[in-house]
């Protein structure tokens, strides 16, 4: 284990938006096939957090190394901005996200979305890209759905199409930004099934969620965020069980 | 039949003047539209200012005032730069604006504002999760805006892009001012000369109407190629 790099490792990440501090130092380890759930109120910083990792927002300070590369820094009039954009367009190739709204590109089919990337980021011949895109998405029960576009689909057809586009990239690491919490209930469980077998078969995956099912099945690690800072972390057993802290009882306990 | 008392051909000529004339200075406008657009939505300070500024003075100077502007204007610039080379170097380099460019670069201009801000509206109008999902899959900002922002921009410019060039296929009328014949002036000549003005006004009406249809045409089919997964209409 100690000679392949560690797919993702995040070092003390401090972001502010004006006069608040919505993270206070955050750190995080995602090793080969590590399921790490982010739990937490909203407005905890979760999401923030998870899109710091692939630079949707930029941290104001703390180290982010992708696959034993470390993303250099510097500071600009705008403040603290990435010193080589060729490299964060490499480290994010590396991470597929999965989006809370899904994101599909709504003026391409599914398939479309699908090959998208490895051909115009990883540079991949057509034709094995289209191949390896009807495999993703057989996978996800969406065969039949490999040339309507995003509108025609349901939310949850989409949001599986949306981790087969994930996929199709070979991630390092997968990141998951809520990606039931705009679904309508009798959808979430088909979206919930792929992401398990995701895990089952030993991706390394970042999940912001909501879904404590989930958390408590498939997580390797736990964390609870509350206020931009890690209350508390562990296994599963015993953050979601056995929670020690007041704050994530109460957070746990059913609303009603 | 229709008698032209012989104005026929340079009738067609005018008109072809027009359609090159409007052609050649929607593209000029397209172009400096993107990159006002985009000097507008840039967060570099001067970029931004030069780019307002811009628009600010195109659109609200009268279109005849800036034509004679720049034709007149352009020209005595040019001798000044020529004058200057010539008593540097000796090098008589003396050039007579041309009629026709200086007709192209001003209404390239002039539309070239209008166009910048409907590709302003156009571009704010992409659902910002879209160029996110770009990002996130290691797009450079160059793919991002190839594959993404300028294709679903392109659905929400259209109508405006439409409309604009509607507006300046007619403009190009103006261009008599300068001394191009154009299909207008030839007409307005002809209609002196024979006192006949319907007979060649009709048919040059007829012409703009007909350019306007086949364009309406070609916009209706581009913009049913970039509506395409948006759903309904």
């Amino acid at each position: 284990m100690a000679d392949t790099p560690i797919p993702l490792e995040v070092r003390n990440i401090k972001k502010r938006f004006g006069d608040t501090e919505v993270l206070k130092g955050l750190s995080l380890e995602a090793r080969k096939g590590d399921v790490i759930t982010l739990i937490g109120a909203s407005g905890s910083g979760k999401s923030t957090f998870l899109r710091c990792m692939n630079l949707l927002e930029q941290p104001d300070e703390g180290d982010l190394i992708v696959h034993g590369e470390e993303i250099r820094f510097k500071q600009t009039k705008h403040g603290r901005e990435p010193a080589d954009w060729k490299q964060v367009v490499r480290m994010r190739a590396k991470l597929s996200m999965v989006f809370q709204s899904f994101n599909l590109w709504s003026h391409m089919t599914l398939l479309e979305n699908v090959i998208e990337a490895p051909i115009h980021v990883l540079g991949k011949p057509k034709k094995e890209a289209i191949e390896h895109a009807r495999a993703l998405l057989e996978r996800v029960g969406l065969t039949a759905r490999a040339d309507a576009y995003p509108a025609q689909m349901s939310g949850g057809q989409q949001q599986r199409g949306a981790i087969a586009r994930a996929l199709a990239m070979d991630p390092e690491v997968m990141l998951f930004d809520e990606p039931t919490s705009a679904l309508d209930p009798e959808l979430v469980g088909d979206v919930l099934k792929v992401m398990r077998d995701l895990a089952v078969e030993g991706r390394t995956m970042v999940v912001v969620t909501h879904e404590m099912g989930f958390a408590r099945d498939v997580s390797s690690q736990v964390i609870y965020l509350h206020q931009g800072l890690v209350e508390e972390a562990g296994p599963p057993q015993d953050v979601l069980v056995n929670p020690a802290s007041p704050r994530l009882k109460q957070f746990l306990a059913p609303k009603y | 039949m229709l008698d032209l008392h012989g104005y026929g051909p340079r009738l067609l000529e005018g008109a072809g003047v027009t359609l090159q004339l409007a052609v050649l200075s929607l593209i000029l406008a397209l172009a400096l539209g993107l990159l006002t657009a985009s000097a507008k939505m840039s967060r570099n300070w001067l970029l931004h200012k030069v780019a307002t500024l811009y628009t600010t003075v195109i659109r609200g100077v009268p279109d005849l005032v800036l034509m004679l502007l720049l034709f007149f204007g352009g020209q005595m610039a040019l001798n000044i730069v020529t004058d200057a080379i010539y008593d540097r170097t000796g090098l008589d380099w003396y050039v007579n604006l041309n009629a026709f460019a200086a007709g192209v670069v001003t209404i390239g201009f002039i539309f070239g504002a209008y166009m910048g801000e409907t590709f302003r509206g156009a571009f704010m109008a992409v659902e910002h999760g879209q160029i996110e999902a770009g990002k996130a899959y290691g797009m450079t900002p160059w793919l991002v805006f190839r594959r993404i922002r300028f294709p679903q921009m392109m659905r929400h410019a259209l109508p405006g892009i439409s409309n604009n060039w509607m507006v300046l296929l007619k403009t190009t009328a103006l261009v008599s001012v300068i001394g191009l014949s154009d299909m207008v002036r030839v007409a307005a000549e002809a209609s002196r000369a024979t006192h006949e003005p319907f007979t060649f006004l009709i048919p040059v009406a007829a012409v703009y109407l007909l350019i306007a249809s086949v364009s309406e045409w070609m916009f209706a089919r581009l913009q049913k190629r970039y509506n395409v997964g948006f759903g309904g209409h």
